[in-house]
């Protein structure tokens, strides 16, 4: 067993760091405060390939193993969790899936361009009467000569307002009447493709997200991912591969958090000592450390997995349950250490806390993650 | 072609580091080692005469063999090859028992265009190494340049002197120092960190390049490096007692022990 990171591993960490503290350091505050994004920061992503962080080369992509990824994806997140949003969505839930269940043809037509941020792609599932319950969904799509019409809306949707290339979830009628769930690849500019108001969020803010309302949306049958009925397998298997980067982020919100909580802990004196030095306090530190590095195996271990084509399913929603759940722990004891400065917005705590918060409730809530291992472990899986 | 050289250390990360009291060298286990600051702004110049001369660009170090992690930083960053001396005859070799060695390998080079290093290294700051070995090649070096141009196998600059602009034609080979915050070192991609692991480094040992004897970095260096000790740098604090006027007047003296000498005070002269 080896815990170490490979040097390729290590060098990613410390040039994704460099990255993130010179390019988004100054720009994740803003994002937050006004709620918006920068085109440049997209372009600026591109530069570095953190747009198709694990395509293969040939279509533009960097070809990366999955360690890297949740280590890029957790340094982008330590300094802007609404970057590492962006990216993260798009990388894992939007390019995996066309690279993994699409025809040649569909890679070809969209892959390139997801891989060098000119598109840039999301996955929504989430409606207003399906949310955890994703067999849910009422988008219907009919099937008029070679296309089909689609009807519909989603919500919540990640990339809502950037997103040019979009999965999405939909109901169709079997030949035997009962209905299949099947997965359609949309573009922005397709006719019918309504994209409604940014929403007012609690964290995340410069993540810009969405409802998206389908209007008899002609979609020719090549945007079919994989085939008609596969669409909820292949929706479940997306998500395995989505949740360890939502851990990952969940990860460096939560390092973000420690690392300012030790450093202040250090400078600030009362009693005439740094309260570093009494126990109440050194003893968050040492509970905060602890659950960040076990988070950090648990991601680890998950994206190794999935490398190796080993069974990841209940090690993803593991590492995305417990990385979620100690990041908003973290970032509240990170607040409580900060005390009185930690509740002002001239500081980072309170947006670390806001944006940990939806990393529990996104890409299935930690009580449909328990679910899943549950039923891994009865049906065997130990 | 134009083959372009850029010069490297690999050195710790300044933010923590000790040292050991008992032999005064620095501590370099369990410490992050990064490249020397100063040599970024070497390599982002040798790559962007890179993509504006279509040449070819080789980083090289001498170190102990984990250097060969800068060295991957380097090709991530785009360089073309890289060269790693390493040899444990090579350690503790001062800067002229470098600058020997590094003479050695572009005797065993030959074909080379622009040598290009940093200003200093941040884990020793000598700074003498691009002095001593445009000297030891007998090629020319120029500092502090702040454009350059290459035409019909001749480098035009323009260098900072002082308060003049120097324009400077010169042939080629020359060797370049660059200063710091010349130029805006380039983020590494993570396509450049996929490929960088799977290039080769080249190593270069004593054996590589029939090394005359003297090049034995322990026994041979002329200068011993004795001590380092930690600057610790500390305030000293004075409370002025007595009334405004005291005070004020104490201020003022102080300032002017320490060469301030024009203060306004606000005060009328009457006062």
């Amino acid at each position: 067993m080896n815990f170490e990171l490979t040097q390729r591993q290590q060098l990613v960490r410390r040039s994704v760091r460099k990255f993130a503290e010179d390019v988004l350091a100054p720009v994740a505050p803003i994002f937050d405060k006004e709620a918006k994004y920068s085109e440049d920061i997209v372009k600026e992503l591109s530069k570095i390939n953190a747009w198709g962080i694990q395509l293969p080369e040939k279509y533009g992509g960097a070809e990366l193993d999955s360690i890297s990824y949740a280590i890029t994806i957790e340094e982008i997140s330590r300094i802007c969790a609404s970057t590492g949003l962006m990216l993260t969505v798009h990388n894992s839930v939007g390019a995996f899936p066309i690279y993994k269940w699409g025809t040649e043809e569909q890679k070809e037509k969209y892959l390139y361009d997801i891989a060098t941020g000119k598109k840039i792609s999301g996955f929504s599932w989430t409606e207003p009467n399906a949310g955890s319950d994703a067999q849910g969904i009422e988008c219907i799509m009919i099937q008029d000569g070679e296309d089909f019409i689609l009807n519909g809306s989603k919500i919540f949707v990640t990339n809502g307002a950037i997103g040019s290339v979009l999965l999405i979830g939909t109901r169709y009628k079997k030949e035997n009447g009962q209905s299949g769930i099947a997965i359609l690849i949309l573009e922005k500019d397709m006719d019918g493709y309504e994209i409604g108001q940014p929403e007012e969020k609690m964290g995340m803010r410069g993540n810009i997200t969405t409802s998206l309302y389908f209007h008899n949306i002609r979609v020719p049958k090549e945007n079919v991912l994989g085939s008609l009925g596969e669409g909820f397998r292949i929706a479940m298997l997306t998500l395995d591969v989505g949740r360890i980067g939502i851990a990952a982020q969940a990860l460096g919100i939560a390092q973000a958090a420690y690392e300012h909580a030790v450093e202040y802990s250090k400078g600030r004196i009362q009693f005439k000592r740094p309260i570093s030095q009494f126990q109440g306090i050194s003893f968050k530190l040492a509970e905060m450390a602890t659950k960040i590095d076990a988070a950090r195996l648990l991601v680890y271990r998950a994206a190794y997995n999935k490398d190796k084509k080993e069974r990841f399913s209940k090690e993803s929603a593991m590492c995305k349950y417990y990385a979620g759940k100690i990041a908003r722990e973290v970032t509240q004891e990170a607040i409580q250490i900060h005390g009185g400065y930690g509740y002002m917005k001239d500081l980072p705590l309170e947006r670390f806390h806001r944006d940990a918060a939806v990393t529990t409730i996104y890409e299935g809530t930690n009580e449909i993650m328990k679910l899943i291992i549950a039923q891994q472990i009865l049906r065997g899986n130990l | 072609m134009l083959k372009i050289f850029v010069l490297i250390k690999q050195v710790p990360y300044l933010h923590n580091l000790e040292i050991d009291r008992r032999t005064g060298t620095l501590i370099r286990e369990g410490v992050e080692n990064i490249i020397n600051p100063d040599d970024l702004y070497a390599l982002e110049l040798g790559l962007s005469l890179k993509e504006q001369y279509d040449g070819e660009i080789t980083a090289m170090t001498m170190g102990p063999p984990q250097a060969d992690f800068a060295l991957r930083e380097c090709l991530a960053m785009g360089v073309d090859h890289a060269i790693l001396i390493s040899d444990p005859i090579f350690a503790y070799s001062d800067t002229l028992q470098t600058t020997l060695v590094l003479k050695e390998a572009f005797d065993n080079i030959k074909d080379y265009d622009i040598i290009i290093t940093g200003s200093q290294t941040s884990d020793s700051s000598t700074g003498q190494m691009p002095y001593q070995l445009s000297e030891a090649l007998d090629i020319p070096l120029i500092t502090d340049i702040f454009t350059m141009e290459i035409k019909d196998h001749d480098f035009y600059c323009h260098r900072n002197f002082g308060h003049e602009s120097q324009h400077i034609q010169t042939g080629l080979p020359i060797l370049v120092r660059t200063q710091r915050h010349f130029n805006e070192p380039r983020h590494i991609s993570l396509k450049g960190i996929k490929r960088a692991f799977e290039k080769e480094i080249e190593m270069y040992n004593f054996d590589t390049f029939n090394c005359p004897d003297y090049l034995d970095g322990c026994n041979q260096s002329p200068t011993r490096l004795v001590k380092t000790e930690k600057i610790i740098l500390k305030r000293k604090n004075e409370v002025i007692d007595g009334t405004t006027k005291d005070k004020i007047e104490r201020l003022i003296h102080i300032m002017q022990e320490h060469g301030i000498e024009r203060i306004w005070t606000g005060m009328s002269q009457d006062e």
